[in-house]
């Protein structure tokens, strides 16, 4: 990975407070003034400047919260504010003027930045708008122009139309050609003949910018779900600016994609901004003191504990010498010993001496774990004696006895039973690993290659299982239906037979042991405790592999072959550890590249029901005859900020060239000297040659027409409010 | 009417003597002179801004509108004069006049190719059970491991929008 494709995300940068024009060259002219009217761009001038202000087409009004004063920031200065980003608006939706609020405050604050502090805007004004905008649209944009700002005339144009004047030049113009232009949010095709646009045979792709920008934008949250940061489209943009380009030929594009080493080489690595987790690195002295605060603590718990057992031991033997002290006292009057005895909470003599007895175990216990340390304490064979005296001989109490000490016995010899049972299975696995050991020296490749054989059918054996798990869970693959057929089996009444029932038996199930094994194979949830097994079973055999087999490495486990991903998924998306930050705030752009521009000539790609590029030009030229046409392709022009991606020019040549006769020549593909401002170039070159007044609507023209009419001419649209 | 010469800087806020103004404040148009504008022009403040689709389908009904006055009129000419040559442009030109909508590209006829829509290779399979199109079989492992939700939003980049069942 070289690290010269990396490229970082371009920060913020704040806009500056830049002073207005100066009013004084253009009072009291009859400057015209250009605005191109752009659905990302706003851009304005009057006609005699060498080069228009652009910024961008938004409108934000926004309360701040410091200091609680409201604001109308314009294009660029929303970038001051971080909050009035999302209170943006634009007066375009799409490609229709549909906001006027948010376009008479664009036009406020273009006017005011052009410096106009006359009483009115007296200038002709030439605007762009879109190709056959909607007529509602017009109206509301000349009620704007002409009430609010009380423009002497006004006149619409089509931008492209003025791009193509610009950059064909000649008086009057007469250019041929075929006009793509690409904006925000589409593409159109207008042929032009004889300096007029044939607006009738024009087509548009709802296709712009715009949408590829969301589309990249999609593409990247769809590969990149776990994004620790949030791409925002100005980003986006700036990548599909920047790196995307136009494939000459798709599919053979695609071809050579598929090695992932290609992969690899053409991909752009985009770096976002990452903040690295600050550690808390506790100095080394720290770390002593702490571990020595808590060696401490242990001390002390452990001495309060060995006071509490002092103090216990104590007191028992304080107790002790008190019991002992009345058992020796006791008289010979033996009610007064009852008396005594149960005042103390003694039922008689026997439980005294119990407890007698326990106190001095437990003395004994204690006194010797002191003396010793934690010594295991050798159990003695507690002796029995009563068990083997007939019941007929003892009384009552004895028979107690007797019966506890039946019980003691019984469990003294099951933990005996179970000792020695664990001793002998120890000593039979202590003799099956002698067993290997020897195998593995003796014949060395024949134990290898039982223990791989081993380990491949519980590999197999966990596939098939997970195999029928994903089986069962498809409603009609043949396990399912098994298992259906043996529920409903279960379930039937017939299982019993004719001659059972009518003898009055009843349902055997069960009766066999075996019975039960059937709700193994209708329990769909895996039976994880033969899971569990079989992946211990791996474990040990994978581990004696690879501790003892210089050919078996970590690449034959189960756990690397089940999580390999293929190259081509690696070199698509690589992975980048848990804790590495840098890596995981990376996007790797490959295929998206071509993918996005790809859009434009093909828009279903994306979901959108249209024809490309392609198909357009072809339908556009389909509708001339062969004298036409030959004019329109001798002269193709590309223009429109969006033109600029790489490839673009060879790719529409590529596509015109099949489509047209072979003897028809095409002209080299041409691009407009400046895509973005080439229309508004086109715009004020037109009006200084003083061509406004005839096309213009003027202020009485507006007054008895409505806004709707315009005058046709051939840089304007028409239809059908046309004078 | 504002007086000529007055400030054409954009000012910061009046009475804000209590802090320097940030630069947004700098920046913001909201106080700034607008002698331009006519103060007679009352705005038709109960005009809400129409979407996109009130003014398409407003816009198609005018289209329709038209086109019925027109063929209207041109069947009066008909029946009233002989002039063919003038009738047959007429009808020509209301044909070609283009609209918002009439010039909008027509649906795409050419065979659509299948591309992989996780990495944006050549797709010639298609999963059974999401109907997502892949490249090969390591892509088709990574498509199992996708969840349902995950597997639509691959679907809604491609603009097919499956019924939830």
């Amino acid at each position: 990975m070289s690290d010269s494709n990396i490229f970082h995300v371009p920060s913020q940068t704040l806009p500056s407070v830049s002073p207005a024009d100066s009013y004084d060259a253009f009072r009291a002219q009859d400057t015209p003034l250009i605005i191109d009217n752009g659905a990302s761009h706003l851009r304005f001038g009057f006609s005699t400047a060498p080069a228009p202000h652009s910024s961008p087409n938004l409108i934000a009004k926004y309360k701040e919260r410091k200091f609680n004063q409201p604001l109308l920031l314009f294009g660029d200065a929303i970038d001051a504010e971080s909050g009035a980003k999302g209170q943006a608006k634009s007066p375009w939706e799409g490609d229709v003027l549909l906001n006027f609020d948010a376009l008479e405050h664009a036009l406020d604050c273009a006017f005011i930045q052009l410096g106009i502090d006359a009483p009115a805007v007296d200038h002709p004004v030439l605007m762009t708008e879109r190709l056959s905008s909607p007529l509602h649209s017009r109206a509301l944009t000349s009620e704007l122009m002409f009430e609010q700002y009380s423009v002497p005339s006004l006149t619409y144009c089509v931008d492209s139309l003025m791009s193509f004047y610009q950059n064909n030049r000649s008086n009057p113009f007469t250019a041929d050609g075929l006009v793509v232009s690409f904006n925000t949010a589409s593409t159109s095709v207008v042929p032009v003949l004889g300096g007029k646009g044939v607006l009738s045979h024009a087509k548009r792709i709802p296709w712009g910018a715009q949408q590829s920008t969301e589309y990249l934008l999609k593409r990247i949250q769809l590969k990149y779900p776990n994004f620790p940061t949030r791409v925002t489209s100005s980003q986006t943009s700036w990548m599909l600016h920047n790196f995307c380009e136009i494939a000459p030929d798709y599919p053979s594009v695609l071809r050579a994609l598929k090695d992932p080493l290609k992969l690899r080489a053409a991909e752009r690595i985009i770096q976002f901004p990452f903040a690295l987790p600050v550690v808390e690195e506790k100095t080394e002295e720290e770390l002593a003191r702490i571990a020595e605060k808590r060696k401490e603590q242990g001390k002390k718990l452990q001495e309060m504990a060995a006071k509490n057992r002092m103090e216990k031991l104590l007191q028992k033997e304080t107790d002790l010498q008190y019991l002992v002290n009345l058992k020796e006292g006791r008289g010979e009057n033996k009610r007064e010993w009852t008396n005594t005895l149960q005042s103390e909470g003694f039922d008689d003599d026997a439980a005294l001496d119990e407890t007698i007895k326990k106190l001095e175990l437990d003395l004994k216990r204690a006194r010797k774990k002191e003396v010793e340390g934690d010594d295991a304490m050798n159990v003695e064979e507690p002796s029995f004696p009563l068990i083997d005296v007939p019941d007929a001989d003892l009384d009552d109490d004895s028979l107690k006895e007797k019966k506890k000490q039946k019980l003691l016995k019984a469990g003294f010899d099951a933990r005996l039973r179970a000792r020695r049972e664990k001793e002998k299975e120890k000593e039979e696995k202590d003799a099956e690993e002698r067993r290997e050991e020897e195998d593995r020296e003796r014949n060395f490749d024949e134990w290898a290659a039982r223990l791989r054989r081993e380990q491949e059918a519980i590999m197999n054996r966990i596939k098939d299982r997970g195999r029928r798990r994903a089986a069962l869970s498809d409603r009609k693959s043949a396990a399912a239906q098994a298992r259906m057929k043996n529920i409903a089996s279960l379930a039937a009444d017939d299982r019993v037979s004719k001659k059972k029932r009518k003898a009055g038996g009843e349902d055997m199930f069960g009766a066999d042991d075996e019975d039960w094994a059937i709700y193994r194979k209708i329990n769909t949830a895996a039976a994880s405790s033969d899971e569990e097994e079989e992946y211990n079973q791996l474990q040990a055999i994978e581990s004696k592999l690879l501790t003892y087999d210089p050919t078996f490495t970590a690449q034959h486990t189960h756990a690397s072959i089940t999580s390999q991903r293929s190259a081509l998924i690696t070199a698509f998306r690589p992975q980048y550890e848990e804790g590495d930050v840098e890596g995981n705030t990376r996007i790797h752009l490959n295929t998206e590249r071509w993918r996005v521009c790809e859009t434009y000539f093909s828009p279903t790609m994306a979901g959108v029901d249209s024809a490309g590029l392609g198909e357009v030009l072809q339908s556009v030229l389909a509708r001339f005859s062969d004298a036409e046409k030959g004019r329109l392709v001798k002269n193709v022009f590309i223009t429109g900020a969006p033109s600029h991606f790489p490839g673009l020019p060879t790719r529409l040549y590529s596509t015109l060239r099949p489509i047209l006769p072979p003897e028809m020549p095409l002209g080299a593909i041409a691009r407009a000297a400046d895509p973005a401002l080439d229309a508004w170039r086109g715009m004020a070159a037109f009006a200084n040659t003083g061509g406004l007044p005839d096309v213009g609507v003027t202020r009485a023209e507006y007054e008895e027409w409505g806004g709707e009419r315009v005058k046709r001419w051939w840089g304007g649209n028409w239809n059908l409010a046309e004078g | 009417m504002a007086p000529k010469g007055s400030s054409k800087r954009k000012a910061p806020n009046d009475g804000s003597t209590t802090h320097t103004p940030t630069l947004a404040e700098q920046l913001s148009f909201l106080h700034s002179p607008r002698p331009f504008k006519n103060p007679d022009y009352t705005k038709n403040v109960n005009r809400r801004t129409k979407n996109l689709k009130t003014v398409l389908s407003q816009e198609r009904e005018r289209e329709r509108l038209e086109r019925e006055r027109k063929r209207q009129e041109k069947e009066e000419l008909e029946q009233t004069m002989d002039v063919d040559g003038e009738v047959r442009q007429r009808e020509a030109e209301v044909e070609d006049i283009p609209t918002y909508s009439s010039i909008e590209a027509p649906p795409s006829l050419l065979p659509q190719r299948h591309y992989c829509d996780i990495t944006g290779l050549e797709a010639p399979y298609t999963d059974p059970r999401t109907g997502l199109r892949y490249h090969d079989k390591s892509v088709y492992e990574l498509i199992k491991g996708l969840s349902a939700s995950a597997a639509k939003d691959y679907l809604a980049a491609r603009g097919v929008n499956p019924i939830v069942r």
